[in-house]
């Protein structure tokens, strides 16, 4: 099969960034001067050694606010695809998408209640809260 | 040579612990400063203080300052109970009619020791390491005894009179690979080695160093936090990167080629600096400077505090991320050096007080520039009012943050705009006015809830107050000489020397060899731009400073920062370290 | 701030231009640059030097007015401060070089790429200055490669500045290897004349001296 025109634009466009970006690299890679002491691979912390590394157990909240993120991102997700069949699925279709966003905002608002979105650090806290 | 020491009446505090601990509990000493100065001993000492902090009426609710004097050479000791290192302790009360008072311990030998104080006052913790660090002073039940003002592995306590002072007496420096991973190491942080757990139940702390080099910690200052998230726990300051030995170099230079030390001590003050030294000093010799040169130096000090409250102010905003003031605020700080650089000569470290005066009269044409000056500077400040202070963002990322209480700040010994954003009226120009500040009309600027806020506030109100002594100094600039016709004024004016042999000579010797000023002991303190700074001299009838002690504000107030932020967020931590106002000479010295 | 708006009915014509020269090799001159490869890598490493954000002592609050506006470094090329060793070209000695500090601005300047410079601002770093003190290093050429001095305790901005500026010339003339894999490596650095020997008959000439008794 003969690829056509467009195709053969593309691969040649691809190539051509491919190219580039080999370029950037490779030249960035072997111009210029080096030097490699006991400091230049250790990573900056205002001069002084680091106490451990960054892989670390985590606070859970940084996990969850990562979570809430995911779901609320899927029910806009969820919203687009009924938005682009709208007219198609009619009153029920809405009615139906009432009730899902519905039961989110219902989760929204529990989160909320429970702190579970709060970021506020203990001195700042309320006093009933701390 | 006799002394310049007198012994005042004895204030109430004094007779309340003769008859609380009775007459032999203590010996009075004579100095020429009008601080009650007591002996105590290692037995007592401990009660003395604490019934002066909670008892006395009234009570001396802050530690000012705490510090050791080696007396192993000094000779003009008399009356004074056998020392070889003598433990110094300040206390200032805030009453009205109260005062300061000094309780002094002497500890025999070369290794000497005594309890700790740090249960009743928790600023005298890096006071008391000072002590370790400096002079070899044990202080026993002290949480975390270690070096603050030298690295760990240093070795020998140098303001120890058998100690070189000179680097050059001690050898060439150098550093290869192996000796910067070494000292690296010796600084790497333990949190066993403080206390600090490494992680709670369910999460690791994070240790981060915001280390000597970072652009919001304003000079190299090292605070490693332990960290749950972006929440601070715990926080742990490391000081001593700055350390420039301004006291060891006192003992080394005469007390006129001494003032430019003094200068860069708080380099951002200039010759606020020179103040309390000159004016130390003069009390020592006896000296009473003559109107006009008060009022150049009050004219002079009010403009530096300008400056520093600029820089201050630039880089607050800066640190909370509005990038463009500071480079108004420099430009304004451009006018006030272009004054100094007219009258002084020289930019940010001018050096121009003298023991007794000024160095020259002021050039014709100052007025000329003063006025523009308080002309410009309003507009500005407005403009920086709308542009910082009533920015909704500034608000929220400033009140409420950093916040401590009144008591908080008496027991950790803050001063300056920091106490006074608590709402405590207390300026040491108001309230035990010297160098002429009482001839002087203006307001103290307070605040009430001690956060970053009202600090920045005072600070800005400050500055106005500051325009309004400079055009009271601009209006009633006294006549006469710049400097007093006592001989111990150093320099002394040169109109004399040209006719007899007696002036002459006298002025050779003060500059040259330098003025022998009798021996005494004498404080004196002033409100810097960024607090309290007092200048304790002990004189031994030398050309030389026997002891010199620098009492510098904003070292008790980086320690409070653990205090301030633990609980807070990293972002907070930037706003506190900002509106605190310290350099990092003022604290290391 | 204040604004004042220029007309364009009113503001100055600029000089006349040039006519058009019509011949090849004026329109090759004007408008293509021909040089050696290793003129034009060391123009562009010279107007572009960004300093690294590293201060000690009361010289880096000159060096900060350096930064703004009245004096302002960015006209130099300096336009970007860098936070992080890595990314900077130059790190300003500014203040005096305690012995505490000594192995952090080892530390920082071993993680600077590159080519990289060392301008030592103020009489601390270059030699100890006034502070002959137990806790301070005598200059920090002693553990480090200093490409230029500057004086003054401390030095005006515009001292810095022209301390900027000679090493500028001096990184235009400097010849650097273009790679470490090939090529003739190690920097062959242009001399650096002392600026003492240099304005010396200038400073001799001046003998008018402005008493300082009138502002």
């Amino acid at each position: 099969m003969v690829p056509t025109p467009q195709l053969l634009m593309l691969t040649a466009y691809f190539g051509a960034i491919l190219a580039l970006v080999a370029a950037m690299l490779g030249l960035g890679y072997v111009l210029g001067q080096r030097h490699r002491t006991r400091a230049t691979v250790q990573p900056f912390e205002s001069g002084m050694i680091p106490v451990g590394n960054a892989r670390i157990r985590f606070p859970a909240q940084f996990y969850l606010i990562a979570m809430f993120f995911v779901i609320f991102d899927l029910e806009a997700v969820f919203l687009y695809a009924w938005a682009v069949a709208a007219r198609e699925v009619g009153w029920s279709g809405y009615v139906e998408t009432l009730v899902f966003i519905a039961i989110l905002v219902a989760a929204l608002a529990y989160l909320w209640r429970i702190g579970a979105l709060d970021w506020t650090p203990r001195r700042s806290r309320p006093p009933q809260r701390r | 040579m006799t002394s310049a020491d007198t012994i005042d009446p004895a204030p109430p505090a004094l007779h309340a612990l003769a008859r609380r601990f009775g007459e032999a509990s203590f010996t009075r000493q004579p100095t020429c400063d009008g601080i009650p100065t007591v002996w105590s001993t290692a037995g007592n000492f401990r009660d003395l203080l604490r019934f002066l902090k909670s008892e006395a009426d009234p009570p001396y609710r802050m530690l000012f300052d705490l510090f050791a004097i080696d007396e192993r050479l000094r000779t003009h000791r008399d009356g004074q109970p056998r020392s070889d290192f003598t433990i110094v302790y300040h206390l200032m009360s805030f009453a009205a009619g109260g005062g300061d008072i000094r309780i002094k311990v002497p500890l025999v030998g070369d290794t000497p020791s005594l309890p700790t104080i740090t249960d009743l006052w928790p600023n005298a913790n890096w006071y008391e390491r000072e002590a370790w660090d400096m002079f070899g002073v044990v202080f026993s039940g002290h949480p975390h005894l270690r070096r603050i003002l030298l690295p760990p592995w240093w070795e020998g306590h140098p303001l120890r009179k058998d100690y070189p002072a000179r680097a050059t007496e001690i050898g060439l420096f150098s550093l290869d690979e192996e000796k910067t991973r070494a000292e690296e190491e010796a600084m790497h942080f333990r949190p066993e080695d403080w206390g600090l757990e490494r992680h709670s139940g369910t999460t690791d702390f994070l240790f981060l160093n915001l280390g000597p080099n970072h652009p919001s910690v304003h000079g190299v200052f090292r605070i490693i936090l332990q960290l749950e998230g972006e929440e601070i726990i715990d926080a742990v300051p490391d000081i001593g990167f700055h350390h420039r030995a301004a006291e060891k170099m006192g003992e080394r230079q005469s007390w006129h080629t001494y003032i430019p030390y003094t200068d860069r001590v708080d380099y951002l003050g200039g010759v606020m600096n020179n103040f309390p030294y000159v004016m130390a000093v003069e009390r020592l010799a006896g000296i009473e400077v003559p109107d006009r040169a008060k009022v150049i130096r009050i004219m002079l000090a009010e403009l530096f505090r300008i400056a520093s409250h600029l820089v201050f102010y630039g880089t607050m905003t800066q640190d909370l991320g509005q990038l463009s003031p500071v480079f108004y605020m420099f430009t304004d700080r451009e006018r006030v050096f272009e004054i100094m650089e007219a009258i002084c000569g020289f930019r940010m470290h001018p050096a121009w007080f003298r023991i007794g005066g000024v160095a020259a009269d002021l050039p014709q044409g100052w007025d000329r520039m003063i006025r523009d000056f308080l002309d410009y500077l309003p507009r500005r400040l407005d403009e920086y009012d709308r542009l910082a202070m009533r920015n909704r963002l500034f608000q929220a990322r400033t009140r409420g943050v950093g916040d401590y209480t009144l008591d908080d700040a008496l027991e950790w010994g803050v001063t300056g705009p920091g106490l006074r954003a608590c709402g405590l009226a207390w300026d040491y120009r108001k309230q035990r006015p010297y160098g002429g500040y009482d001839q002087f009309e203006f307001d103290i600027p307070t605040a009430t809830h001690g956060d970053c806020y009202d600090r920045i506030a005072v600070h800005v109100e400050e500055m106005r107050q500051s325009l309004r002594i400079i055009r009271q100094c601009l209006e009633h600039m006294p006549a006469g000489p710049y400097k007093s016709r006592h001989p111990l004024a150093t320099p002394p004016i040169k109109d004399y020397t040209m006719h007899d042999i007696e002036t002459l000579i006298t002025h050779f010797l003060n500059v040259s060899w330098g003025p022998v000023i009798p021996p005494g002991e004498a404080a004196v303190a002033i409100e810097a731009t960024k607090g309290i700074n007092a200048y304790h001299l002990v004189a031994d009838g030398d050309t030389m400073s026997y002891r010199t002690r620098i009492r510098t504000p904003s070292f008790p107030h980086l320690q409070m920062i653990p205090l301030i932020c633990r609980g807070a967020l990293v972002a907070d931590l930037i706003a506190v370290i900002g509106s605190i106002d310290f350099v990092m000479a003022d604290v290391d010295r | 701030m204040r604004w004042s708006l220029i007309k364009a009915e009113t503001a100055p014509q600029p000089a006349a231009v040039r006519p058009e020269g019509g011949s090849f090799a004026d329109a090759v001159r004007r408008n293509l640059v021909l040089g050696k490869l290793q003129d034009l890598v060391a123009w562009g490493q010279k107007y572009s030097i960004w300093p690294f954000n590293f201060g000690l002592s009361c010289c880096y609050v000159e060096m900060a007015t350096a930064f703004t506006s009245k004096y302002d470094i960015a006209r130099f090329g300096s336009e970007v401060l860098r936070a992080t060793p890595r990314e900077s070209d130059l790190i300003v000695i500014s203040g005096t070089v305690f012995i505490k500090m000594a192995p952090v601005i080892k530390w920082l300047y071993d993680q600077m790429l590159e080519p990289r410079w060392v301008i030592s601002m103020g009489s601390c770093a270059n030699s100890g200055g006034m502070y002959d003190v137990y806790s301070v290093v005598q200059g920090v050429d002693s553990f480090l490669p200093v490409d230029v001095y500057v004086p003054g305790c401390p030095p005006r901005p515009d001292a810095l500045l022209e301390g900027l500026v000679l090493l500028q010339n001096a990184v235009g003339s400097d010849r650097r290897p273009l790679s470490w894999v090939v090529g003739p490596q190690g920097v062959e650095r242009a001399p650096r004349p002392s600026l003492r020997d240099l304005k010396r008959e200038e400073r001799r000439r001046q003998t008018e001296l402005r008493p300082p008794d009138t502002v």
